[in-house]
């Protein structure tokens, strides 16, 4: 939910708790009133009749007047009934329908007769005037609702703005891109304070970032030489005539070992410098060619586990770095061929949305790791486990997501274009 | 013939020197960026082994430098940086061959000879070996004068054999020579010796001399002696 529209709810929702109110205290103070105003000219009209009464000893004519009954009825000296108000329903005289009454009773005596005196006046004024008040109170209501809601529409993103501009610029942002980014200044506090924490976060972060890599390419680079040194002496090493069987065992096991450390090695660097736009160069590649090259290439592999190769190719030409695409291929084929069983099937489909490399397997790899680098199935594996995170890397840079599954005993390695 | 090797690691240079350094090649060193244009104004070399980085100046300068003075001598660039700016910039710059650290003393003697062979020969040489002979242009291998049919990695094992007579080579090497580093070791060396298996089969077929010794645990020898 956003800000806003949770602000609006709850401002909203007291708005309207409190008019409610409002209109129930103003409709009871409202009514109390009125009545109190109508009971006043109920004793008024008592006060009248008692006085005609003691001026003429005679109860006064009574004419049938809008809105307004008076009803003399005879009764005892016994049943003398205190004086009191209510409210009853009553019907009028002349207009012949049931309308609610203020009713004041009281007794009077002419001469030694008693009369219980009933003054009734409509009640029909009053809540006339209450129904224009509850209208009017709704009305209010509603129209606050309106105006408050386009208002905070419009103030309160207009007031937002700066806030979603920075998350935008944010959103967009990407450490690996060496992309400085600013935020467009603005005179509110809260907002450019919170600019500025970012500003100073993000500028931190890419140092760090740029440091990192700076690091990584230095190190891989600078472990080059040494390792040309131990591998150079290895093979001086080897010419030697007279080495006992323990020690050409020595020796080629350091060979293996220094092999894998310099693929590490190169790994490393080679995602360092992908990550570091270093393959910008773009050509335009015959996808479907490179792909039959590699698979010639390839074919030694291929035979000795007697895989069976099934290819399904269109002609697709992307615009990429060639190397890279060579270095794409050749890691997801390599993959698909190293990890297949023995007598097993690799499926290549090419079409013009997507690249997929399918190869039979036994169990799925785990999704949320395949391609984090050093994830290895078996640790005692050759690879590097850098190869699919190589893949991965290159498939960002080029901006076609690269996504793994696993279905009916088959690895899928899907590039979408 | 000569050899200039200019890098500033005393250790390499030693190693490269040795076992370049036989009866084929004479080595000189120059461990720095001044030594080097010394040397290269004031002789001639067969081919110079080129250190990108190094002390006083860049491998990319001598490059120029030679352009300048007009040198036809063939350059093979070491470094450390596998970076493809460097490789074009130095191929550009004149450098006829690009080999990124850590290579192979093998793989290094194999492309010297080869920029000599290109240099010298203009591509257009047939090595000759005892009753081997190879036609570098059309690929194709005599032994006493009779074809042989090798297929593409016999062909460039054969190659890579002759470039390192009398060395022993390790099966890494070999691998790394016939695949790059995209292989297991353990699925290589298989292949290594199938190929090598093949080779010799055809060779003595052909009434070859058994030069090629298998050594145990590290692997083969071109044994011409």
């Amino acid at each position: 939910m956003k800000l806003f529209a949770k602000y609006n709810r709850i401002n909203l929702a007291a708005t309207i708790i409190v008019f409610l109110l409002a209109a129930i205290a103003f409709y009871f103070s409202l009514q109390y009133v009125l009545i109190n105003q109508l009971d006043d000219s109920l004793e008024t009209e008592q006060a009248e009749i008692e006085k005609y009464v003691a001026e003429h000893q005679k109860l006064p004519e009574v004419f049938a007047i809008k809105d307004q009954q008076i009803v003399f009825t005879a009764t005892t000296s016994n049943n003398i009934v205190k004086k009191h108000f209510k409210s009853i329903a009553l019907v009028d005289s002349i207009e012949k329908n049931k309308e609610f009454f203020r009713q004041l009773t009281f007794t009077i005596q002419v001469q030694n007769n008693f009369y219980t005196a009933q003054v009734s006046k409509s009640l029909e004024g009053t809540d006339d005037i209450i129904q224009s008040v509850v209208i009017i109170t709704f009305l209010t209501i509603l129209l606050i609702l309106l105006v408050s809601y386009f208002i905070n529409r419009v103030v309160l993103q207009k007031l937002w703005k700066p806030f979603y501009t920075t998350l935008h610029a944010v959103n967009n942002f990407e450490i690996s891109k060496q992309k400085q980014i600013t935020f467009q200044s603005n005179n509110i506090e809260e907002f450019s304070s919170l600019n500025k924490t970012l500003e100073k976060v993000i500028n931190k972060a890419q140092q760090d970032f740029t440091s990192l890599k700076h690091f990584t390419e230095n190190a891989s680079h600078e472990l080059q030489t040494p390792l040309a040194i131990i591998r150079t002496k290895l093979d001086l090493l080897i010419q030697n005539e007279n080495l006992s069987q323990q020690q050409t065992e020595a020796i080629q096991s350091a060979n293996n070992a220094l092999q894998r450390l310099a693929n590490l090695n190169k790994s490393l660097l080679l995602l360092t410098k992908i990550e570091n736009n270093q393959y910008e160069q773009k050509i335009n590649i015959n996808l479907k060619a490179i792909i039959q090259t590699k698979l010639i290439q390839l074919n030694e592999l291929i035979q000795n586990k007697n895989i069976q190769v099934g290819v399904n190719l269109e002609e697709v030409n992307i615009n990429m770095n060639n190397d890279l695409v060579e270095i794409l291929l050749n890691n997801l084929l390599i993959n698909a061929i190293k990890y297949n069983t023995q007598g097993g099937k690799i499926i290549i489909n090419l079409t013009s949305t997507q690249l997929q490399i399918a190869n039979t397997a036994q169990t799925s790899l785990d999704t949320t790791k395949v391609f984090t680098r050093f994830y290895k199935v078996e640790q005692s594996t050759q690879s590097n486990g850098l190869g699919l995170s190589i893949a991965k890397q290159i498939c960002d840079t080029a901006g076609y997501p690269l996504s793994y599954s696993f279905n009916n005993n088959f690895h899928y390695f899907t590039v979408t274009f | 013939m000569k050899i200039l090797i200019i890098e500033d690691e005393p250790e390499l240079l030693n190693s490269i020197c040795n076992y370049l350094g036989n009866d084929n090649f004479i080595c000189e060193t120059a461990t720095n960026f001044h030594l080097a244009i010394e040397k290269i104004s004031l002789y001639e070399y067969a081919c110079i082994i080129l250190d990108i980085t190094l002390p006083g100046g860049s491998g990319l300068e001598i490059l120029h430098e030679l352009k300048k003075q007009q040198k036809a001598d063939g350059v093979l660039i070491i470094s450390a940086k596998n970076s493809l700016d460097d490789k074009l910039q130095g191929l550009k710059a004149g450098a006829d061959d690009y080999l990124t650290k850590p290579f192979h003393l093998s793989e290094l003697s194999a492309r010297v000879e080869a920029i000599i062979r290109r240099k010298y020969f203009n591509g257009n040489d047939v090595i000759t070996l005892n009753e081997i002979s190879i036609n570098i242009s059309q690929k194709t291998v005599e032994i006493n004068n009779t074809p042989i049919d090798l297929t593409k990695k016999e062909y460039e094992l054969l190659l890579y054999f002759i470039s390192n007579k009398n060395k022993v080579i390790s099966k890494n090497a070999i691998a790394e020579h016939l695949w790059g580093d995209d292989m297991d070791l353990a699925d290589s060396y298989d292949f290594i010796y199938t190929h090598i298996k093949n080779l010799r089969k055809k060779l003595l077929q052909a009434n070859c001399t058994d030069y090629l010794k298998s050594i145990y645990g590290m692997g083969y020898k071109f044994d011409i002696h």
